[in-house]
């Protein structure tokens, strides 16, 4: 053996290695001690957040009821199987193997992708929602499968009535990025981490804040896999509250089923509080389609429909009111002491302006004799022509404002339309042109550039009902909204005496010789009405307007107001047929349905 | 005979401070591994089996003769390259490389056999030519570490074939090697480092680069890594107790029984007991050196010294690995790890190394 190896290479080599590793070990050593005691605050903090997650709680949305308890809007316990977009690798394959425990079909990938590209908030996004009860058994008994599939319990809103009152009910989505920036400027975005959906019309919308609720959030445990070992901290959710409506569902349901397949709307008030009793818009659509995010095919069916079912007509559709303004033009003329009986006119079924224009009456050969109160009673053109030149525009657009025309009814529902009191200023500004005097004349009779919603009409006729009164229509019962709002119309501040002449003319209306004269004969109560008929389209000069002859959607609309009984009024009515012809034949009849309802059945 | 004597007979060529040291981390170990599997009783039993069947071959190999150790060397290692080969073609995939072969009642990885037989190979053929020792037989003893690096690399897996190359190149560098080769061929590596970058696999590069900064990439290759030290960082001082570690209970930490078993340790006994696992871990490393100078022959120096690196290079690349100063490359921790071909290998190894001190006279000259 080599003597000079032994000693000075292997001993010096064994030695270098031995005095590497202890280097090493004590590099180890360090290592630690900077890890374990160092930075023990920093890693500690890791572990923690490893271990601890915040969820937030989604509180239960408040349901709603209509003014007799019934349930309109409700939650249902729904099983949805939720997946986290980024922690999936292939989505094919994960649907592939969902497939073979619960049915995933073609529209439960578009609404996951339509979801997931317009996910704002969500940390999870549904694949499949609805599961049954054989889907739930299946998919629990294969969950271990889906380490990164979720099976989510929530409390799903459900619309047990279908379409029945859509409009005011309104609807809830999923909330959009517009959604969140106006939530993040109110400061309401920390309450909605939870949360998936929010109100987008109606009292949904409306109430939004008192049926959210306040969101609560837990602290969990979680493993490696996110699966929750338990619940450290728990805030629950406040739930929000229940609304009850004015509405009364059985009306609602009559009013609609009146409609048939005609377009239209109708409110149905009390007027001794402006409490809303039925709020038709025609036609309707189901507000379940929305609570997951429309899919497009049935959003285009909805928005490309010539007949608008989206358009809320109650408050969003605007009319000409025709004949039905006439009570309300003689209440101007009464205030400004013209046309007081026994003043009387005779109606030759003309009426000259400066004896160049002439202006019809709807009657050839004309009313004869005519009061104010048989103005009303049998509609009588030539009587308001005259009325409305001697008052001017400005007189009667004041009353007409007094009664709400031109003004919002302040209804507690979004987005609602003031109409239209045209006067010289507007028509300068909007046309250029001057104001003639045949325009102040046809707006006497409701023609012309005046434009009234049927909520307009039903609180307008209320105050004839209460003359006196200044309510609001509101469609929440007890509203806190009514008492901030107070006065939004003036009484109208008129004497009961003259007062009773326009309301004796409505009675009359559906007596012998009124233009609803048929609608009066089987009640037992009295009903003042009037009737009104809305031209769609203007006639050329020399044409006559014959019914049958017009094709549907140019046909007139049919308008009818009323209130009853007469003497002690509980109700107020205004329908809207859209090419409807006459006002008394088909908007009538409909009235007369819920006045039964209200004032015979039962119920009352 | 006393008693006295019957323990002098059976204890007579154990070296009783290593062997205290090894008993001594082998319990600390067990006791880590009921936590770091979860409680998980089978487990722990076949853990208990393989550290009985590895103190068997342990007892064995260190009273065999000296001489069997020597004759066998070549033959352990033709038989380890052979079963390498065919691990390559028929071995079981598992985590995407071959490492296992299915004997039935257990699974043996031919890798950690090579981490005897190579050493053993190695000395047996330096004593062999131990008169003239000169390049040509350094390039051989190259030629014998590169065929089997090349296997384990090909299977793939990294961390054993780096191992195996680093305590083949000690015996070399052992044996003699000029030390003017030595400084030219680091060198030269460094040069060519870029090549042999290109031609690592992408995982092996991302594992790599992980390590620059694990959290580049907290969710792929650096998750481990991540995982790892905030575990051992959340051990602080004095630990969160035996059976209390989070990151293990929750499931955080991957690969708890085998790679990163002492990051559940460092978890449950804190900086305290860190310190004392790698003292008893100094100890017995320079124990073994300790005892590879007093050794006579070169197969025997060789050998033992080839044997206690490799051990211990694993050892520190693994605890390094758990502290996130060195790569994720899957190399258990010696003693303390779940894994049968592991255990039995490393206890016979420090059989080996006993019986070569034992002997140390006996083969002299």
């Amino acid at each position: 053996m080599d003597k000079y190896y032994i000693k000075f290479i292997l001993r010096n080599r064994l030695n270098f290695i031995t005095y590497c590793f202890l280097i090493f070990f004590l590099l180890l050593i360090l290592r630690f001690f900077y890890i374990q005691i160092l930075q023990n605050n920093y890693y500690s903090t890791q572990a923690l957040n490893n271990i601890i997650k915040i969820v937030p709680i989604e509180p239960a949305r408040g349901l709603i009821f209509d003014r007799n308890n019934t349930i309109i809007a409700d939650n249902k316990l729904s099983y949805s199987l939720e997946v986290i977009p980024e922690k999936i690798e292939n989505l094919s394959v994960l649907i592939n193997k969902l497939s073979n425990v619960v049915t995933i079909d073609n529209s439960d990938i578009i609404k996951y992708k339509r979801i997931l590209s317009k996910n704002q908030f969500s940390h999870t996004i549904p694949i499949k929602s609805n599961l049954t009860n054989e889907e739930l058994a299946e998919f629990s008994t294969h969950s271990y499968q889906f380490p990164n599939v979720e099976l989510k319990e929530t409390l799903k809103r459900s619309y047990p009535h279908g379409a029945l009152g859509v409009h005011y009910l309104g609807y809830i989505n999923r909330i959009s990025k517009k959604d969140l920036i106006i939530l993040e400027k109110e400061h309401k975005k920390k309450n909605y981490i939870g949360t998936d959906h929010i109100g987008k019309a109606g009292v949904e919308f409306q109430y939004e804040n008192e049926l959210h609720g306040v969101s609560g959030y837990k602290h969990i445990e979680v493993n490696s896999m996110g699966k929750t070992l338990r619940t450290i901290k728990n805030f629950p959710a406040k739930e929000g509250r229940n609304i009850h409506l004015t509405i009364d569902l059985t009306m609602q349901k009559i009013a609609e089923k009146e409609f048939k397949n005609k377009k239209g709307a109708l409110v149905a008030m009390d007027p001794n509080n402006g409490e809303i009793l039925a709020y038709v818009s025609m036609p309707n659509y189901d507000p379940s389609l929305f609570i997951d995010g429309i899919n497009h095919k049935s959003w285009n069916k909805l928005n490309k429909s010539k007949d608008k079912p989206l358009l809320d007509r109650a408050i969003n559709g605007l009319y000409p009111p025709g004949s039905t303004l006439k009570p309300f033009v003689a209440v101007a003329g009464l205030k400004n002491q013209l046309r007081m009986p026994p003043f009387k006119i005779n109606d030759p079924g003309y009426f000259y302006i400066n004896n160049s224009r002439r202006f019809n009456d709807w009657k050839i050969g004309g009313h004869g004799e005519v009061d104010i109160i048989k103005a009303i009673s049998v509609s009588c053109d030539t009587f308001f022509y005259g009325l409305a030149i001697e008052l001017g525009i400005p007189k009667l657009n004041k009353t007409l404002a007094d009664f709400g025309f031109g003004i919002k009814t302040g209804v507690d529902l979004p987005n609602e339309k003031p109409g239209l009191l045209a006067d010289a200023k507007w028509k300068k500004k909007k046309y250029k042109k001057k104001w003639y005097v045949g325009e102040t004349a046809i707006t006497g009779i409701g023609q012309g550039y005046t434009q009234v919603t049927p909520m307009q009409l039903a609180l307008a006729t209320s105050k004839i009902a209460f003359p006196n009164k200044s309510i609001i229509p509101h469609i929440k019962l007890n509203s806190q909204h009514l008492k901030q709002n107070t006065g939004l119309t003036p009484p109208i501040n008129i004497s009961d005496q003259t007062i009773e002449w326009v309301k004796k003319g409505m009675e009359n209306v559906t007596e012998d010789g009124g233009t609803a004269a048929f609608i009066g004969k089987t009640t037992a109560y009295k009903i003042a009405a009037k009737t009104g008929t809305a031209q769609v389209f203007g006639l050329k000069k020399g044409e006559v307007y014959d019914e049958k002859k017009v094709p549907d959607h140019l046909k007139d609309h049919a308008l009818f107001i009323a209130y009853a009984p007469a003497k002690n009024p509980k109700i107020t009515v205004a329908v809207i047929v859209e090419n409807g012809g006459h006002g008394g034949s088909t908007a009538g009849p409909i009235a007369k349905k819920i006045f039964d309802y209200y004032l015979t059945s039962g119920s009352r | 005979m006393n008693l006295n004597t019957i323990q002098n007979y059976i204890f007579h060529k154990l070296d009783r401070p290593l062997f205290g040291a090894l008993i001594l981390i082998l319990i600390i170990g067990l006791i880590n591994l009921i936590s770091a599997n979860h409680q998980d009783i089978s487990n722990t039993i076949s853990h208990i089996v393989n550290i009985i069947i590895g103190i068997i071959f342990l007892y064995v190999t260190c009273n065999i003769q000296t001489r069997t150790i020597l004759v066998f060397a070549p033959w352990t290692y033709s038989i380890g390259i052979f079963l390498l080969i065919y691990v390559n073609l028929f071995g079981i995939e598992s985590h995407g490389a071959q490492r296992w072969i299915n004997l039935g009642i257990f699974n043996l990885q031919p890798s950690e056999i090579l981490k005897i037989s190579l050493p053993l190979m190695l000395a047996w053929f330096y004593q062999k030519c131990a008169s003239k020792i000169n390049y040509r037989v350094h390039f051989i003893a190259g030629l014998l570490i590169f065929l089997p690096f090349y296997l384990v690399t090909t299977q793939p897996d990294l961390g054993t074939s780096l191992l195996i190359l680093f305590g083949g190149l000690t015996i070399i560098f052992l044996a003699g090697l000029p030390t003017k080769f030595i400084i030219s061929s680091f060198i030269g590596l460094l040069i060519s480092s870029p090549f042999i970058w290109n031609s690592l696999l992408n995982y092996q590069k991302e594992r790599i680069l992980s390590l620059i900064d694990p959290f580049s990439d907290p969710y792929g290759a650096g998750y481990h890594s991540i995982q790892s030290m905030i575990a051992v960082g959340h051990g602080g001082i004095f630990g969160r107790g035996w059976l209390n570690g989070e990151q293990t209970n929750l499931r955080f930490l991957p690969e708890t029984t085998t790679d990163f078993v002492f990051s559940v340790f460092s978890e449950e006994f804190g900086f305290f007991g860190v310190l004392a696992i790698i003292s008893i871990y100094i100890f017995m490393f320079y124990r073994c050196m300790w005892m590879v100078s007093k050794m006579q022959d070169t197969f025997s120096r060789l050998a033992a010294a080839g044997l206690t690196i490799s051990l211990f290079v694993s050892l520190i690349v693994n605890i390094g690995m758990i502290s996130g100063i060195l790569p994720v490359v899957g190399v258990p921790l010696p003693f303390f790890s779940y894994g049968g071909s592991s255990m039995v290998v490393s206890l016979i190894s420090i059989g080996i190394i006993m019986n070569l001190y034992s002997n140390k006279s006996l083969i002299a000259n």
